[in-house]
Protein backbone atom coordinates (compact mmCIF):
# COMPACT_ATOMS: atom_id res chain seq x y z
CA UNK A 1 0.00 0.00 0.00
CA UNK A 2 1.31 3.44 -0.89
CA UNK A 3 0.84 6.43 1.40
CA UNK A 4 1.57 10.12 0.82
CA UNK A 5 2.41 12.06 3.98
CA UNK A 6 2.04 15.83 3.58
CA UNK A 7 3.57 17.53 6.64
CA UNK A 8 5.94 20.50 6.81
CA UNK A 9 7.16 19.84 10.34
CA UNK A 10 10.25 17.73 9.62
CA UNK A 11 10.39 15.71 12.83
CA UNK A 12 6.70 14.85 12.70
CA UNK A 13 7.00 13.85 9.04
CA UNK A 14 10.01 11.72 9.90
CA UNK A 15 8.46 9.61 12.65
CA UNK A 16 5.18 9.26 10.80
CA UNK A 17 7.11 8.00 7.80
CA UNK A 18 9.12 5.59 9.98
CA UNK A 19 6.03 4.24 11.70
CA UNK A 20 4.09 3.69 8.49
CA UNK A 21 7.16 2.17 6.88
CA UNK A 22 7.48 -0.26 9.80
CA UNK A 23 3.90 -1.37 9.08
CA UNK A 24 4.94 -2.27 5.57
CA UNK A 25 3.57 0.77 3.73
CA UNK A 26 5.47 2.50 0.94
CA UNK A 27 5.68 6.12 2.11
CA UNK A 28 6.28 9.33 0.13
CA UNK A 29 6.60 12.63 1.98
CA UNK A 30 5.97 16.17 0.91
CA UNK A 31 6.30 19.45 2.83
CA UNK A 32 4.45 21.95 0.65
CA UNK A 33 0.78 22.23 -0.31
CA UNK A 34 1.36 22.94 -3.98
CA UNK A 35 3.86 20.10 -4.34
CA UNK A 36 1.44 17.79 -2.59
CA UNK A 37 -1.33 18.66 -5.02
CA UNK A 38 0.96 18.05 -8.00
CA UNK A 39 2.22 14.71 -6.66
CA UNK A 40 -1.26 13.51 -5.64
CA UNK A 41 -2.65 14.24 -9.08
CA UNK A 42 0.03 12.32 -10.94
CA UNK A 43 0.68 9.36 -8.63
CA UNK A 44 -1.98 6.97 -7.39
CA UNK A 45 -1.91 6.63 -3.59
CA UNK A 46 -3.97 4.36 -1.38
CA UNK A 47 -4.13 6.94 1.42
CA UNK A 48 -3.03 10.57 1.85
CA UNK A 49 -2.15 11.92 5.31
CA UNK A 50 -2.62 15.68 5.00
CA UNK A 51 -1.69 18.36 7.52
CA UNK A 52 -3.89 21.47 7.43
CA UNK A 53 -1.23 24.08 8.15
CA UNK A 54 1.14 23.97 5.18
CA UNK A 55 3.32 26.41 3.30
CA UNK A 56 2.27 27.15 -0.26
CA UNK A 57 -1.34 26.02 -0.06
CA UNK A 58 -3.15 24.89 3.08
CA UNK A 59 -4.38 21.34 3.52
CA UNK A 60 -8.08 22.16 3.23
CA UNK A 61 -7.46 23.83 -0.11
CA UNK A 62 -5.43 20.83 -1.35
CA UNK A 63 -8.29 18.59 -0.23
CA UNK A 64 -10.96 20.67 -2.00
CA UNK A 65 -8.92 20.84 -5.20
CA UNK A 66 -8.35 17.08 -5.23
CA UNK A 67 -12.05 16.39 -4.70
CA UNK A 68 -12.95 18.91 -7.39
CA UNK A 69 -10.68 17.00 -9.76
CA UNK A 70 -12.61 13.84 -8.89
CA UNK A 71 -9.69 12.35 -7.02
CA UNK A 72 -11.27 10.04 -4.44
CA UNK A 73 -8.12 8.89 -2.60
CA UNK A 74 -8.99 8.43 1.11
CA UNK A 75 -7.60 11.39 3.04
CA UNK A 76 -6.74 11.61 6.74
CA UNK A 77 -6.54 15.25 7.84
CA UNK A 78 -4.14 16.28 10.60
CA UNK A 79 -4.59 19.50 12.47
CA UNK A 80 -2.91 21.33 15.33
CA UNK A 81 -5.95 23.48 15.84
CA UNK A 82 -8.02 20.43 16.73
CA UNK A 83 -11.40 22.03 17.17
CA UNK A 84 -14.75 20.46 16.47
CA UNK A 85 -15.66 23.07 13.88
CA UNK A 86 -12.52 22.36 11.95
CA UNK A 87 -13.25 18.68 12.03
CA UNK A 88 -16.72 19.31 10.59
CA UNK A 89 -15.26 21.66 7.99
CA UNK A 90 -12.65 19.07 6.98
CA UNK A 91 -15.13 16.23 6.72
CA UNK A 92 -17.51 18.44 4.73
CA UNK A 93 -14.70 19.32 2.34
CA UNK A 94 -14.36 15.61 1.60
CA UNK A 95 -11.84 14.28 4.12
CA UNK A 96 -12.41 10.67 5.18
CA UNK A 97 -11.01 10.98 8.67
CA UNK A 98 -9.61 13.62 10.96
CA UNK A 99 -6.95 13.42 13.66
CA UNK A 100 -6.14 16.38 15.93
CA UNK A 101 -2.53 16.99 17.00
CA UNK A 102 -0.96 15.87 19.16
CA UNK A 103 -1.98 12.40 18.06
CA UNK A 104 -0.73 8.99 19.04
CA UNK A 105 1.31 7.23 16.46
CA UNK A 106 -0.56 3.98 16.94
CA UNK A 107 -3.74 5.94 16.34
CA UNK A 108 -2.48 7.38 13.09
CA UNK A 109 -1.23 4.01 11.83
CA UNK A 110 -4.54 2.33 12.69
CA UNK A 111 -6.52 5.02 10.90
CA UNK A 112 -4.34 4.92 7.80
CA UNK A 113 -4.74 1.16 7.72
CA UNK A 114 -8.49 1.41 8.13
CA UNK A 115 -8.74 3.94 5.30
CA UNK A 116 -6.56 1.83 2.99
CA UNK A 117 -8.61 -1.25 3.66
CA UNK A 118 -11.95 0.40 3.20
CA UNK A 119 -14.19 -1.49 0.89
CA UNK A 120 -12.03 -4.59 1.25
CA UNK A 121 -13.52 -5.41 4.65
CA UNK A 122 -14.86 -8.83 5.39
CA UNK A 123 -18.49 -9.01 4.33
CA UNK A 124 -19.26 -12.15 6.29
CA UNK A 125 -21.77 -11.52 9.04
CA UNK A 126 -19.85 -13.84 11.37
CA UNK A 127 -16.49 -12.53 12.63
CA UNK A 128 -13.96 -15.06 13.85
CA UNK A 129 -10.67 -14.86 15.77
CA UNK A 130 -9.34 -18.28 16.85
CA UNK A 131 -12.35 -19.99 18.48
CA UNK A 132 -14.06 -16.71 19.31
CA UNK A 133 -16.99 -15.92 17.02
CA UNK A 134 -19.28 -12.94 16.84
CA UNK A 135 -22.47 -12.95 14.79
CA UNK A 136 -23.10 -9.36 13.70
CA UNK A 137 -26.72 -10.10 12.86
CA UNK A 138 -27.90 -11.86 16.00
CA UNK A 139 -25.23 -10.17 18.20
CA UNK A 140 -24.32 -13.58 19.63
CA UNK A 141 -20.79 -14.11 20.87
CA UNK A 142 -19.26 -17.52 21.52
CA UNK A 143 -15.91 -18.71 22.73
CA UNK A 144 -15.66 -22.35 21.64
CA UNK A 145 -19.07 -23.68 22.52
CA UNK A 146 -19.59 -21.32 25.47
CA UNK A 147 -22.09 -18.53 25.01
CA UNK A 148 -20.84 -15.07 26.10
CA UNK A 149 -23.28 -12.46 27.41
CA UNK A 150 -22.39 -8.94 26.29
CA UNK A 151 -23.88 -5.53 27.02
CA UNK A 152 -24.56 -3.28 24.02
CA UNK A 153 -21.35 -1.32 24.56
CA UNK A 154 -19.24 -4.45 25.07
CA UNK A 155 -20.69 -5.87 21.89
CA UNK A 156 -19.73 -2.76 19.92
CA UNK A 157 -16.23 -2.82 21.40
CA UNK A 158 -15.74 -6.47 20.57
CA UNK A 159 -17.09 -6.01 17.06
CA UNK A 160 -14.73 -3.11 16.50
CA UNK A 161 -11.72 -5.13 17.69
CA UNK A 162 -12.74 -8.21 15.71
CA UNK A 163 -13.00 -6.21 12.53
CA UNK A 164 -9.25 -5.49 12.75
CA UNK A 165 -7.85 -8.78 14.07
CA UNK A 166 -4.12 -8.77 14.73
CA UNK A 167 -4.04 -4.96 14.39
CA UNK A 168 -3.29 -2.41 17.05
CA UNK A 169 -6.31 -0.24 17.93
CA UNK A 170 -5.57 3.11 19.58
CA UNK A 171 -7.61 4.38 22.53
CA UNK A 172 -8.86 7.51 20.78
CA UNK A 173 -10.02 5.49 17.80
CA UNK A 174 -11.95 3.15 20.11
CA UNK A 175 -13.49 6.10 21.97
CA UNK A 176 -14.52 7.62 18.66
CA UNK A 177 -15.91 4.52 16.96
CA UNK A 178 -17.38 2.67 19.94
CA UNK A 179 -18.53 5.57 22.10
CA UNK A 180 -19.05 8.09 19.38
CA UNK A 181 -17.18 10.76 21.40
CA UNK A 182 -15.25 13.43 19.55
CA UNK A 183 -13.22 14.33 22.64
CA UNK A 184 -10.69 12.52 24.80
CA UNK A 185 -12.82 11.55 27.81
CA UNK A 186 -9.72 11.71 30.00
CA UNK A 187 -10.99 8.74 32.00
CA UNK A 188 -9.91 5.14 32.06
CA UNK A 189 -13.27 4.19 30.52
CA UNK A 190 -11.73 2.22 27.67
CA UNK A 191 -9.29 0.38 29.94
CA UNK A 192 -12.09 -0.61 32.30
CA UNK A 193 -14.28 -1.88 29.44
CA UNK A 194 -11.35 -3.80 27.98
CA UNK A 195 -10.75 -5.40 31.36
CA UNK A 196 -14.40 -6.49 31.56
CA UNK A 197 -14.38 -7.77 28.04
CA UNK A 198 -11.18 -9.69 28.76
CA UNK A 199 -12.85 -11.36 31.75
CA UNK A 200 -15.68 -12.48 29.50
CA UNK A 201 -13.78 -13.71 26.46
CA UNK A 202 -10.43 -14.75 27.92
CA UNK A 203 -10.92 -15.86 31.53
CA UNK A 204 -10.77 -19.64 31.64
CA UNK A 205 -9.88 -19.95 27.95
CA UNK A 206 -6.60 -20.51 26.14
CA UNK A 207 -5.01 -18.90 24.23
CA UNK A 208 -5.60 -15.38 25.53
CA UNK A 209 -6.84 -13.19 22.69
CA UNK A 210 -7.16 -9.62 23.96
CA UNK A 211 -3.78 -7.97 24.57
CA UNK A 212 -2.77 -4.56 25.85
CA UNK A 213 0.16 -2.89 24.11
CA UNK A 214 1.60 -0.66 26.83
CA UNK A 215 1.44 2.96 25.79
CA UNK A 216 -0.26 2.30 22.47
CA UNK A 217 -3.58 0.50 22.59
CA UNK A 218 -5.15 -2.91 22.29
CA UNK A 219 -4.99 -5.78 19.89
CA UNK A 220 -7.11 -8.88 19.42
CA UNK A 221 -5.01 -11.76 18.17
CA UNK A 222 -4.25 -15.42 18.71
CA UNK A 223 -0.59 -15.23 19.73
CA UNK A 224 0.91 -12.83 22.24
CA UNK B 1 -23.80 73.07 26.80
CA UNK B 2 -22.10 72.26 30.10
CA UNK B 3 -24.13 71.19 33.12
CA UNK B 4 -23.13 74.41 34.95
CA UNK B 5 -24.56 76.62 32.23
CA UNK B 6 -27.65 74.50 31.96
CA UNK B 7 -28.28 74.50 35.71
CA UNK B 8 -27.71 78.25 35.84
CA UNK B 9 -30.13 78.91 33.00
CA UNK B 10 -32.80 76.62 34.43
CA UNK B 11 -32.52 78.15 37.88
CA UNK B 12 -32.60 81.64 36.43
CA UNK B 13 -35.83 80.61 34.66
CA UNK B 14 -37.37 79.35 37.91
CA UNK B 15 -36.39 82.52 39.79
CA UNK B 16 -37.82 84.72 37.05
CA UNK B 17 -41.08 82.75 37.16
CA UNK B 18 -41.26 83.18 40.97
CA UNK B 19 -40.50 86.91 40.69
CA UNK B 20 -43.18 87.37 38.06
CA UNK B 21 -45.73 85.60 40.29
CA UNK B 22 -44.73 87.69 43.33
CA UNK B 23 -44.69 90.87 41.23
CA UNK B 24 -48.09 90.22 39.66
CA UNK B 25 -49.65 89.31 43.01
CA UNK B 26 -48.20 92.35 44.73
CA UNK B 27 -49.28 94.65 41.93
CA UNK B 28 -52.85 93.36 42.01
CA UNK B 29 -53.11 93.66 45.82
CA UNK B 30 -51.62 97.16 45.84
CA UNK B 31 -53.92 98.23 43.03
CA UNK B 32 -56.98 97.03 44.98
CA UNK B 33 -55.74 98.67 48.15
CA UNK B 34 -55.28 102.01 46.37
CA UNK B 35 -58.84 101.92 45.09
CA UNK B 36 -60.15 101.07 48.62
CA UNK B 37 -58.11 103.88 50.17
CA UNK B 38 -60.08 106.42 48.15
CA UNK B 39 -63.16 105.62 50.23
CA UNK B 40 -61.75 104.87 53.71
CA UNK B 41 -58.34 103.95 55.13
CA UNK B 42 -58.37 102.09 58.48
CA UNK B 43 -54.67 101.76 59.40
CA UNK B 44 -55.06 98.67 61.63
CA UNK B 45 -56.39 96.74 58.59
CA UNK B 46 -53.38 97.54 56.51
CA UNK B 47 -51.00 95.36 58.65
CA UNK B 48 -53.17 92.23 58.47
CA UNK B 49 -53.77 92.83 54.78
CA UNK B 50 -50.05 93.01 54.12
CA UNK B 51 -49.53 89.71 56.00
CA UNK B 52 -52.33 88.14 53.98
CA UNK B 53 -50.83 89.49 50.79
CA UNK B 54 -47.42 88.06 51.59
CA UNK B 55 -49.03 84.70 52.38
CA UNK B 56 -51.16 84.65 49.25
CA UNK B 57 -48.35 85.58 46.93
CA UNK B 58 -45.30 84.21 48.77
CA UNK B 59 -46.62 80.68 49.44
CA UNK B 60 -47.08 79.75 45.77
CA UNK B 61 -43.70 81.26 45.03
CA UNK B 62 -42.03 79.15 47.76
CA UNK B 63 -43.81 75.99 46.60
CA UNK B 64 -42.78 76.74 43.03
CA UNK B 65 -39.22 77.31 44.16
CA UNK B 66 -39.14 74.00 46.09
CA UNK B 67 -40.71 71.96 43.29
CA UNK B 68 -38.49 73.68 40.75
CA UNK B 69 -35.37 72.92 42.74
CA UNK B 70 -36.41 69.30 43.13
CA UNK B 71 -37.14 68.99 39.43
CA UNK B 72 -33.89 70.69 38.66
CA UNK B 73 -31.69 68.33 40.68
CA UNK B 74 -33.52 65.29 39.39
CA UNK B 75 -33.16 66.41 35.80
CA UNK B 76 -29.52 67.30 36.31
CA UNK B 77 -28.70 63.97 37.97
CA UNK B 78 -30.75 61.62 35.78
CA UNK B 79 -27.90 61.12 33.25
CA UNK B 80 -25.66 60.14 36.20
CA UNK B 81 -27.98 57.39 37.35
CA UNK B 82 -28.46 56.25 33.75
CA UNK B 83 -24.69 56.05 33.42
CA UNK B 84 -24.43 54.16 36.71
CA UNK B 85 -27.04 51.64 35.49
CA UNK B 86 -25.10 51.13 32.28
CA UNK B 87 -21.81 50.67 34.15
CA UNK B 88 -23.38 48.08 36.48
CA UNK B 89 -24.07 45.93 33.41
CA UNK B 90 -20.43 45.99 32.26
CA UNK B 91 -18.98 42.48 32.36
CA UNK B 92 -15.89 40.69 31.08
CA UNK B 93 -17.89 39.43 28.13
CA UNK B 94 -19.45 42.70 26.93
CA UNK B 95 -16.52 45.08 27.28
CA UNK B 96 -16.73 45.77 23.59
CA UNK B 97 -20.17 47.39 23.85
CA UNK B 98 -19.72 51.13 24.55
CA UNK B 99 -21.87 52.89 27.18
CA UNK B 100 -24.64 54.95 25.53
CA UNK B 101 -23.85 58.68 25.25
CA UNK B 102 -26.50 61.32 25.85
CA UNK B 103 -25.23 63.52 23.03
CA UNK B 104 -25.52 66.70 25.17
CA UNK B 105 -21.78 67.33 24.91
CA UNK B 106 -21.65 68.06 28.63
CA UNK B 107 -19.34 66.90 31.42
CA UNK B 108 -21.24 63.62 31.76
CA UNK B 109 -20.93 62.97 28.07
CA UNK B 110 -17.22 63.45 28.44
CA UNK B 111 -17.21 61.12 31.45
CA UNK B 112 -19.01 58.47 29.38
CA UNK B 113 -16.42 58.93 26.68
CA UNK B 114 -13.59 58.48 29.18
CA UNK B 115 -15.30 55.33 30.52
CA UNK B 116 -15.67 53.98 27.00
CA UNK B 117 -11.99 54.60 26.41
CA UNK B 118 -11.15 52.71 29.58
CA UNK B 119 -13.44 49.81 28.61
CA UNK B 120 -11.79 49.60 25.21
CA UNK B 121 -8.37 49.43 26.84
CA UNK B 122 -9.60 46.76 29.26
CA UNK B 123 -11.10 44.81 26.39
CA UNK B 124 -7.76 45.04 24.62
CA UNK B 125 -5.94 43.61 27.62
CA UNK B 126 -8.48 40.80 28.03
CA UNK B 127 -8.21 40.09 24.33
CA UNK B 128 -4.44 39.86 24.60
CA UNK B 129 -4.67 37.42 27.53
CA UNK B 130 -7.17 35.30 25.59
CA UNK B 131 -5.04 35.32 22.47
CA UNK B 132 -2.01 34.45 24.53
CA UNK B 133 -3.72 31.32 25.92
CA UNK B 134 -4.98 30.37 22.49
CA UNK B 135 -1.58 30.82 20.83
CA UNK B 136 0.25 29.15 23.69
CA UNK B 137 -1.97 26.09 23.46
CA UNK B 138 -1.50 25.93 19.69
CA UNK B 139 2.25 26.36 19.94
CA UNK B 140 2.45 23.51 22.45
CA UNK B 141 0.80 21.06 20.09
CA UNK B 142 3.62 20.62 17.59
CA UNK B 143 6.35 19.82 20.14
CA UNK B 144 3.88 17.56 21.97
CA UNK B 145 3.18 15.69 18.73
CA UNK B 146 6.90 15.25 18.15
CA UNK B 147 7.53 14.08 21.72
CA UNK B 148 4.66 11.57 21.68
CA UNK B 149 5.71 10.32 18.26
CA UNK B 150 9.37 9.87 19.20
CA UNK B 151 8.52 8.01 22.40
CA UNK B 152 6.04 5.77 20.60
CA UNK B 153 8.68 5.05 17.98
CA UNK B 154 11.11 4.16 20.78
CA UNK B 155 8.49 1.83 22.29
CA UNK B 156 8.35 -0.10 19.04
CA UNK B 157 12.00 -0.97 19.39
CA UNK B 158 12.09 -4.71 20.19
CA UNK B 159 15.51 -4.48 21.85
CA UNK B 160 14.29 -2.32 24.77
CA UNK B 161 14.66 -3.84 28.23
CA UNK B 162 11.56 -4.17 30.39
CA UNK B 163 12.70 -1.28 32.61
CA UNK B 164 13.39 1.00 29.62
CA UNK B 165 10.04 0.14 28.13
CA UNK B 166 8.26 0.89 31.38
CA UNK B 167 10.05 4.24 31.66
CA UNK B 168 9.16 5.24 28.13
CA UNK B 169 5.55 4.16 28.61
CA UNK B 170 5.21 6.18 31.81
CA UNK B 171 6.65 9.22 30.03
CA UNK B 172 4.02 8.70 27.37
CA UNK B 173 1.29 8.61 30.04
CA UNK B 174 2.46 11.98 31.37
CA UNK B 175 2.57 13.41 27.87
CA UNK B 176 -1.01 12.30 27.33
CA UNK B 177 -2.03 14.09 30.51
CA UNK B 178 -0.30 17.21 29.24
CA UNK B 179 -2.07 16.75 25.93
CA UNK B 180 -5.44 16.67 27.69
CA UNK B 181 -4.58 19.86 29.57
CA UNK B 182 -3.59 21.58 26.34
CA UNK B 183 -6.78 20.32 24.66
CA UNK B 184 -8.89 21.67 27.52
CA UNK B 185 -7.09 25.01 27.43
CA UNK B 186 -7.58 25.31 23.70
CA UNK B 187 -11.27 24.57 24.03
CA UNK B 188 -11.75 27.17 26.80
CA UNK B 189 -9.59 29.80 25.08
CA UNK B 190 -11.59 29.32 21.89
CA UNK B 191 -14.83 29.51 23.81
CA UNK B 192 -13.67 32.77 25.45
CA UNK B 193 -12.87 34.20 22.05
CA UNK B 194 -16.32 33.13 20.81
CA UNK B 195 -14.78 30.82 18.24
CA UNK B 196 -16.62 27.66 19.17
CA UNK B 197 -19.98 27.06 17.56
CA UNK B 198 -22.28 24.45 19.02
CA UNK B 199 -24.01 22.04 16.68
CA UNK B 200 -27.43 22.44 18.22
CA UNK B 201 -30.13 19.88 17.53
CA UNK B 202 -33.18 18.68 19.42
CA UNK B 203 -32.10 15.65 21.40
CA UNK B 204 -33.34 13.30 24.10
CA UNK B 205 -31.34 14.32 27.13
CA UNK B 206 -32.58 11.28 29.06
CA UNK B 207 -30.88 8.97 26.53
CA UNK B 208 -27.54 10.69 27.10
CA UNK B 209 -28.04 10.40 30.86
CA UNK B 210 -28.81 6.67 30.60
CA UNK B 211 -25.70 6.10 28.48
CA UNK B 212 -23.49 7.95 30.96
CA UNK B 213 -25.12 6.07 33.84
CA UNK B 214 -24.18 2.75 32.22
CA UNK B 215 -20.60 3.92 31.58
CA UNK B 216 -20.24 5.30 35.10
CA UNK B 217 -21.33 1.97 36.61
CA UNK B 218 -18.45 0.33 34.77
CA UNK B 219 -16.02 3.13 35.67
CA UNK B 220 -16.93 2.89 39.34
CA UNK B 221 -16.68 -0.90 39.58
CA UNK B 222 -12.98 -1.11 40.57
CA UNK B 223 -13.61 1.06 43.69
CA UNK B 224 -16.89 -0.77 44.46
CA UNK B 225 -18.87 2.44 44.17
CA UNK B 226 -22.61 2.04 43.65
CA UNK B 227 -24.05 4.20 40.85
CA UNK B 228 -27.81 4.80 40.93
CA UNK B 229 -30.13 6.53 38.54
CA UNK B 230 -33.13 7.38 40.69
CA UNK B 231 -35.15 9.34 38.10
CA UNK B 232 -34.83 9.78 34.37
CA UNK B 233 -37.80 11.61 32.86
CA UNK B 234 -38.05 11.74 29.07
CA UNK B 235 -36.90 15.30 28.36
CA UNK B 236 -35.83 16.99 25.14
CA UNK B 237 -33.31 19.81 25.04
CA UNK B 238 -31.84 21.81 22.21
CA UNK B 239 -28.17 20.95 22.46
CA UNK B 240 -24.86 19.79 21.07
CA UNK B 241 -24.70 16.03 21.55
CA UNK B 242 -20.91 15.81 21.94
CA UNK B 243 -20.61 18.74 24.32
CA UNK B 244 -23.48 17.52 26.53
CA UNK B 245 -21.90 14.06 26.69
CA UNK B 246 -18.65 15.73 27.67
CA UNK B 247 -20.48 17.66 30.41
CA UNK B 248 -22.12 14.52 31.81
CA UNK B 249 -18.97 12.44 31.58
CA UNK B 250 -16.85 15.10 33.31
CA UNK B 251 -19.35 15.26 36.17
CA UNK B 252 -19.64 11.48 36.41
CA UNK B 253 -15.88 11.06 36.30
CA UNK B 254 -15.45 13.58 39.13
CA UNK B 255 -18.17 11.89 41.17
CA UNK B 256 -16.23 8.63 40.95
CA UNK B 257 -12.71 10.06 41.29
CA UNK B 258 -13.46 12.14 44.38
CA UNK B 259 -15.57 9.43 45.99
CA UNK B 260 -14.49 6.99 48.63
CA UNK B 261 -14.21 3.26 48.17
CA UNK B 262 -17.68 1.63 48.47
CA UNK B 263 -19.31 5.04 48.22
CA UNK B 264 -22.38 5.97 46.21
CA UNK B 265 -23.12 8.13 43.19
CA UNK B 266 -26.76 9.13 42.65
CA UNK B 267 -27.91 10.65 39.39
CA UNK B 268 -31.36 12.02 38.57
CA UNK B 269 -32.95 13.82 35.66
CA UNK B 270 -36.19 15.66 36.37
CA UNK B 271 -38.31 18.33 34.85
CA UNK B 272 -38.40 21.48 36.98
CA UNK B 273 -40.58 24.19 35.45
CA UNK B 274 -39.19 24.92 31.99
CA UNK B 275 -35.85 23.27 32.64
CA UNK B 276 -34.32 19.83 32.60
CA UNK B 277 -32.56 19.44 35.94
CA UNK B 278 -29.75 16.92 36.15
CA UNK B 279 -28.33 16.25 39.62
CA UNK B 280 -25.39 14.09 40.54
CA UNK B 281 -24.53 13.39 44.17
CA UNK B 282 -21.36 11.75 45.42
CA UNK B 283 -20.38 10.58 48.89
CA UNK B 284 -16.82 11.88 48.77
CA UNK B 285 -14.98 13.86 51.43
CA UNK B 286 -16.96 17.01 50.66
CA UNK B 287 -15.65 20.47 49.84
CA UNK B 288 -14.67 23.18 52.34
CA UNK B 289 -16.94 26.28 52.22
CA UNK B 290 -14.03 28.56 51.27
CA UNK B 291 -13.14 26.33 48.32
CA UNK B 292 -16.71 25.91 47.07
CA UNK B 293 -17.09 29.15 45.11
CA UNK B 294 -13.83 28.49 43.32
CA UNK B 295 -14.35 24.93 42.09
CA UNK B 296 -15.38 26.12 38.62
CA UNK B 297 -12.18 28.18 38.27
CA UNK B 298 -9.59 26.93 35.85
CA UNK B 299 -6.92 24.75 37.41
CA UNK B 300 -8.45 25.16 40.86
CA UNK B 301 -7.82 22.14 43.07
CA UNK B 302 -9.61 21.99 46.39
CA UNK B 303 -8.03 20.44 49.44
CA UNK B 304 -4.78 18.93 48.14
CA UNK B 305 -5.11 16.07 50.63
CA UNK B 306 -8.31 14.96 48.94
CA UNK B 307 -7.16 15.32 45.38
CA UNK B 308 -3.86 13.57 45.90
CA UNK B 309 -3.36 10.78 43.45
CA UNK B 310 -6.43 11.88 41.52
CA UNK B 311 -5.57 12.07 37.88
CA UNK B 312 -7.23 15.00 36.23
CA UNK B 313 -6.44 18.05 34.17
CA UNK B 314 -7.96 20.65 36.53
CA UNK B 315 -10.22 21.97 33.80
CA UNK B 316 -13.11 19.50 33.99
CA UNK B 317 -15.55 21.69 35.94
CA UNK B 318 -14.57 24.84 33.99
CA UNK B 319 -15.50 22.98 30.82
CA UNK B 320 -18.75 21.81 32.42
CA UNK B 321 -19.60 25.39 33.33
CA UNK B 322 -18.83 26.66 29.86
CA UNK B 323 -20.94 23.93 28.21
CA UNK B 324 -23.91 24.58 30.53
CA UNK B 325 -23.72 28.35 30.01
CA UNK B 326 -23.31 28.01 26.25
CA UNK B 327 -26.57 26.04 26.24
CA UNK B 328 -28.34 28.82 28.12
CA UNK B 329 -28.26 26.76 31.30
CA UNK B 330 -26.72 26.91 34.75
CA UNK B 331 -24.59 24.73 36.97
CA UNK B 332 -24.46 24.82 40.76
CA UNK B 333 -22.58 22.90 43.39
CA UNK B 334 -23.40 22.38 47.04
CA UNK B 335 -21.23 20.59 49.53
CA UNK B 336 -19.66 20.71 52.98
CA UNK B 337 -16.81 18.79 54.59
CA UNK B 338 -17.81 15.18 55.30
CA UNK B 339 -21.16 15.80 53.55
CA UNK B 340 -22.27 14.59 50.12
CA UNK B 341 -21.49 16.86 47.17
CA UNK B 342 -24.32 17.69 44.76
CA UNK B 343 -23.86 19.21 41.34
CA UNK B 344 -27.01 20.49 39.64
CA UNK B 345 -27.17 21.32 35.94
CA UNK B 346 -30.27 23.05 34.56
CA UNK B 347 -30.82 23.26 30.82
CA UNK B 348 -33.76 24.93 29.10
CA UNK B 349 -36.20 22.39 27.64
CA UNK B 350 -36.70 22.32 23.88
CA UNK B 351 -40.01 23.89 22.90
Amino acid sequence: MRVLVVEDEKKTASFVRKALHAEGFAVDTCADGNDALAVAQTTPFDVIVLDIMLPGRDGLSVLRQLRQNRNATPILLLSARGEVNERVEGLNAGADDYLPKPFELAELVARVRALGRRGGESKSPVLRVADLTLDTITHRAQRGSAEIELTAREYRLLEFLMRSPGRLCGRMMIVEKVWNYDFDPGTNLVDVYIRRLREKIDAGFEPKLLHTVRGSGYVLKETA
Amino acid sequence: MTIRTRLTLWYAGILTASLIIIGLGTYRELDEQMRHEHRRAPVEHAVSETAEMVFQVGAPAIVLGLLGGRWLTRKALSPVSKLADAITKVHESNLREPLPRSGNRDELDRLTEVFNGMLARLDDSFQRVREFTLHASHELKTPLTVLCGEIETTLRDESLSVAERERAASLLDELRRLTRIVDGLTLLAKADAGQVTLNLEPLHFDELVREIHADTQILAEPQHIRVELTACEALSVHGDRHRLRQLLLNLADNAVKYNQSQGTVIMALRRVGDTAEFTIVNTGAGIAPEALPRVFDRFFRGDPAHSQGVDGCGLGLSIVKWIATAHGGTVQISSAPAKPTTVTVCLPLAV
